[in-house]
């Protein structure tokens, strides 16, 4: 490989003269603007994407959720048609996990896992930019259901000339997030055109594809975090030094690389029956569409961890720092957060009770889940053991935290209710459930990634959010919540039946669907406020300093924002939590002699992750398009094929590039102030 | 300051291992998950339906009769030979970049893939005609979908190989980041190829596991012959 094209250290990227790639086009790093965004391969700007993109359709996902209460709040409703209030239960669910907390995990792995193991980028740039911009164009394909289903509602449609074969009305999903078969598959024997009846309509196709290629960015994303955790960690940071967030990105890593392919091959799968005429799962050929079941939850279940287990690192680095303690007892909760990674594809089954398993798998199945709650309370334990004893400051992300903790128990006791077989079978497919798990992924999981947000904000804007606003947002959002799912406890267990359009007056159910509702937009107006106040910190928001909340990790380290280089100088790690040994106890930090005068090499940045992701959203709309019968759109799935081998190629022949930036020559400056005060 | 230290991407890794071949490895245990998938799917409805499936004509096909073991067996023997030649190819290029055999080695490598690829082009045509389609039946679908993936890796071997037989004249393969590169295509080619083994074990040899198979196949009884 040649080296000549790396010119000598310059003090910023905009002084490179232009540079030649391998295949003779000039290489984006001198861009500002849309352009450098576009083109990043700078895991901090990739994680304030991936984070803008998540909070946006968190909205979107809260949106549907406000549709889907108000239709809810009195008996015999008639604000939304039946087959809209599915459209907005099946993309609520797909939009909130898929769309929402997914990348916004992501966004902190990002963002922080480079700056938390003494690394300045993650092991593959360019393959971390196309994991972004391939979730950027999975969630189009998966929403672009929508402006077709509108175009449909508008009657605008009608004018197409293939709009009259259709006999498929459901132009946005509506099985539910788990799509479960036969109802997203097919029956009957496939026609010439190799094509079997379908129960629903073309919005599963844009499901299948869209989760498809979300799948795709997660993989990509997930190679690259674990090699850059085993890989690239600073001298002296062995993994039991690791900060938990660290380690619980590396246990969802893994989740994610062996969980996701059971998905991958189902939506496989279901796609052949819709395409292709098979049979996988289509009942009136011998399908068993209990296998959907088993492989969807197969990865299902490991999925539910892959949500909480960030969340849980995050509260693992927020109760130490506000309790002016080391987090009590770091090996247990490591070991805790394997133990649920192992044990996560062991208890898929409990989502299937009631399919008549036999008395055997129930058994075992129920006994795991038991089993798993064990290092979940461990972890819980260690938390409060953090607390005891500690200096406490109720600051904005350490409120979240302990709502955390609080919301995410009470999700827990109903989980282990679910454990136990006969109750289960009681409370499936009823409001309990919903109940369980939005105390779970919303009082757990949104509450934890608030709290992160709130906590790295200054770390990575360098300002604060406004105390009073963060907690009125809190506040809001802990009550709102409370008020909307607490009530749904009692009425699933009063009867009220998950996934009905509406009920009639006269069960009971009224008052506290009308309680939940209001809950509900308090919950909205909560989590509104919250991203406003973040929004509006992250342009006008107040400078502050680099260590504001006196951290642990290495990340505070750093100046705020965080030089594109991170670290002028690689640190070199003697204990856990260096930075604040380096501040209050016996280890300074020492830096390698690498970096300086010679500078800092830094990787170029590049089109082609995004050219090779537009290919997938190019055959990403062609492939339910083709479904739906529109001229030529199986084309347009060979073009985008075709796009994206030629962004890998050309990818692969540009060759890696890089440039050498000169950093200040002396270490990043220790806290003098911080260090002096106490 | 040398350039070695001067790289990220060429800087001692904390594993020892470098980033290229160690993603590569962890893309194969993901891959493991995947056909782990397409093969669990195919046995359990081959446990499920012993008796085959029925064609076009409404005649019951049984799977020992439509199988040509001998072809399969020689398109296996020759991707077995292909992952030692392929062994060979990285070997020359560990070898101070001998780029005269990596290239005679490689361009073995892609000629079994091809003939590979040709023996299933053939077998599914054939299939085909026998009355084994993917609508027709529940062991068509799993059929050709789990050995239509197989085939599609291998395929994506091949294309990627050739690209990096192609490179190999630009001059820019070489070294230890060249060795690296056709190394880790070596471990993709060489996991297909062990998939390849189990696929052939779990779907074809199974059938021939005594008179019936292992499923109970359910052929029509021989005279004088005790089941």
């Amino acid at each position: 490989m040649s080296h000549d094209h790396h010119h000598a250290p310059v003090a910023s990227r905009y002084d490179l003269a232009p540079e030649r790639s391998d295949i003779g086009l000039i290489r984006p790093d001198r861009f500002t603007g849309w352009r450098d965004w576009l083109t990043t391969v700078d895991h901090k700007k990739i994680g304030v994407l991936y984070g803008a993109f998540a909070m946006f359709f968190f909205l979107v996902g809260g949106v549907e959720a406000l549709g889907i209460r108000t239709q809810l709040s009195r008996p015999d409703n008639d604000f939304i048609t039946a087959r809209m209030y599915n459209q907005l239960f099946t993309m609520h669910g797909t939009t909130m996990i898929f769309l929402g907390v997914m990348p916004l995990s992501a966004a902190f792995f990002n963002f922080l896992v480079p700056l938390q193991i003494g690394a300045r980028d993650v092991a593959f740039p360019r393959l971390n930019a196309f994991s972004l911009w391939t979730f950027v164009f999975g969630a189009f394909v998966l929403n672009a259901s929508w402006l077709f289903e509108f175009a449909h509602l508008s009657g605008w449609l009608k004018s197409f000339g293939w709009y009259n074969a259709l006999v498929y009305t459901d132009f946005a999903p509506a099985n539910g997030w788990f799509s479960y078969a036969p109802l997203s598959g097919t029956f009957g024997q496939a026609d010439a055109a190799l094509r079997a009846p379908r129960f629903t309509g073309v919005g599963t196709d844009f499901w299948i594809i869209g989760i498809q290629i979300l799948g795709i960015a997660s993989l990509a994303a997930s190679f690259n975090f674990i090699c850059t955790i085993l890989n690239m960690r600073a001298k002296g940071m062995t993994m039991m030094r690791l900060p938990v967030f660290t380690w619980m990105t590396l246990v969802t890593s893994f989740l994610i690389i062996l969980a996701f392919p059971a998905i991958t091959v189902a939506l496989i799968q279901l796609m052949f029956d819709r395409q292709f005429g098979a049979n996988f799962f289509n009942p009136s050929a011998g399908g068993q569409p209990v296998l959907w079941q088993h492989l969807f939850w197969i990865f299902g279940h490991p999925e539910v961890y892959i949500l909480v287990l960030p969340a849980m690192g995050i509260v693992s680095e927020v109760l130490p720092t506000f309790s002016g303690k080391s987090l009590f007892g770091y090996p247990i909760i490591v070991f805790s957060g394997a133990v649920i990674g192992f044990l996560g594809f062991a208890v898929w089954s409990h989502h299937m009770f009631t399919t008549g398993l036999g008395p055997v798998p129930t058994a075992a199945f129920s006994l795991l889940t038991m089993a798993i709650a064990v290092p979940t309370g461990v972890k819980i334990f260690n938390w409060l053991g953090t607390i005891w004893g500690g200096r406490v400051r109720f600051t904005p992300p350490m409120v979240l935290s302990l709502g955390f903790i609080w919301m995410f128990m009470c999700g827990g006791f109903s989980g282990i209710m679910h454990s136990s077989a006969p109750a289960d079978s009681q409370q499936q497919d009823s409001y309990f459930v919903i109940a369980h798990f939005h105390y779970v992924l919303l009082g757990g999981v949104l509450l934890g990634l608030m709290s992160g947000l709130y906590f790295w904000f200054p770390k990575i804007f360098g300002r604060m959010p406004k105390a009073s606003v963060a907690y009125w947002a809190s506040g809001l959002v802990i009550l709102g919540f409370n008020l909307a799912f607490g009530p749904m406890h009692y009425l699933g267990l009063a009867g009220q039946p998950r996934r009905t359009h509406t009920y009639h007056a006269g069960f009971g159910w009224e008052t506290w669907n009308y309680v939940a509702t209001i809950g509900a937009f308090i919950l909205g107006i909560g989590v509104f406020i919250a991203f406003a106040n973040l929004v509006w910190t992250a342009f006008r928001g107040e400078k502050c300093s680099s260590d504001p909340w006196d951290g642990r990790t290495l990340e505070w380290s750093l100046p705020s924002p965080v030089p594109e280089y991170n670290f002028a100088r690689s640190p070199v790690i003697a204990c856990r939590d260096a930075f604040f040994a380096h501040k209050h106890g016996a280890h300074r930090l020492v830096y390698e002699q690498d970096g300086g005068e010679a500078g800092v090499h830094m990787p170029s940045q590049s089109w082609m992750p995004l050219l090779a992701s537009c290919g997938f959203l190019l055959a990403g709309l062609g492939m339910p398009m083709s479904a739906m019968g529109v001229p030529h759109a199986g084309w347009v799935v060979i073009a985008g094929l075709g796009v994206l081998f030629l962004g890998i190629w050309l990818w692969a022949l540009e060759g890696p590039g890089g440039y050498m930036l000169k950093t200040p020559v002396a270490p990043a400056p220790a806290p003098a102030e911080a260090a002096a005060s106490r | 300051m040398s350039h070695s230290a001067a790289h990220a991407h060429e800087a001692p890794t904390s594993t020892g291992i470098d980033h290229k071949k160690l993603i590569m490895w962890l893309f194969l245990a993901s891959d493991c998950m995947f056909f782990g998938t397409l093969i669990s799917t195919h046995l359990l409805y081959r446990k499920l339906y012993p008796t085959g499936f029925t064609d076009a004509e409404g005649h019951q096909q049984f799977v020992q009769k439509l199988f040509d073991i001998e072809l399969t067996s020689f398109s296996t023997f020759i991707l077995l030979m292909s992952s030692f030649l392929m062994a060979l190819a990285v070997s020359a290029m560990h070898k101070g970049g001998q780029l005269k055999s990596f290239r005679r080695n490689v361009l073995g490598v892609i000629v079994f893939g091809l003939i590979f690829l040709g023996c299933q082009v053939y077998e599914f045509t054939h299939f085909y005609h026998q009355g084994l389609t993917v609508q027709n039946s529940v062991f068509g679908s799993t059929f050709y979908v789990l050995t239509g993936t197989h085939g599609t890796h291998v395929a994506i071997g091949v294309l990627w190989l050739v690209l990096l037989y192609f490179y190999s004249f630009t001059g820019k393969l070489g070294g230890h980041v060249g060795a690296l590169d056709v190394e880790v295509a070596g471990l993709y080619w060489h996991f297909v190829d062990i998939v390849w083994i189990i696929i052939f074990t779990a779907v074809y040899l199974v059938e021939y596991l005594g008179p019936d198979g292992i499923w109970g196949n359910g052929l029509p009884p021989v005279p004088g012959v005790t089941r």
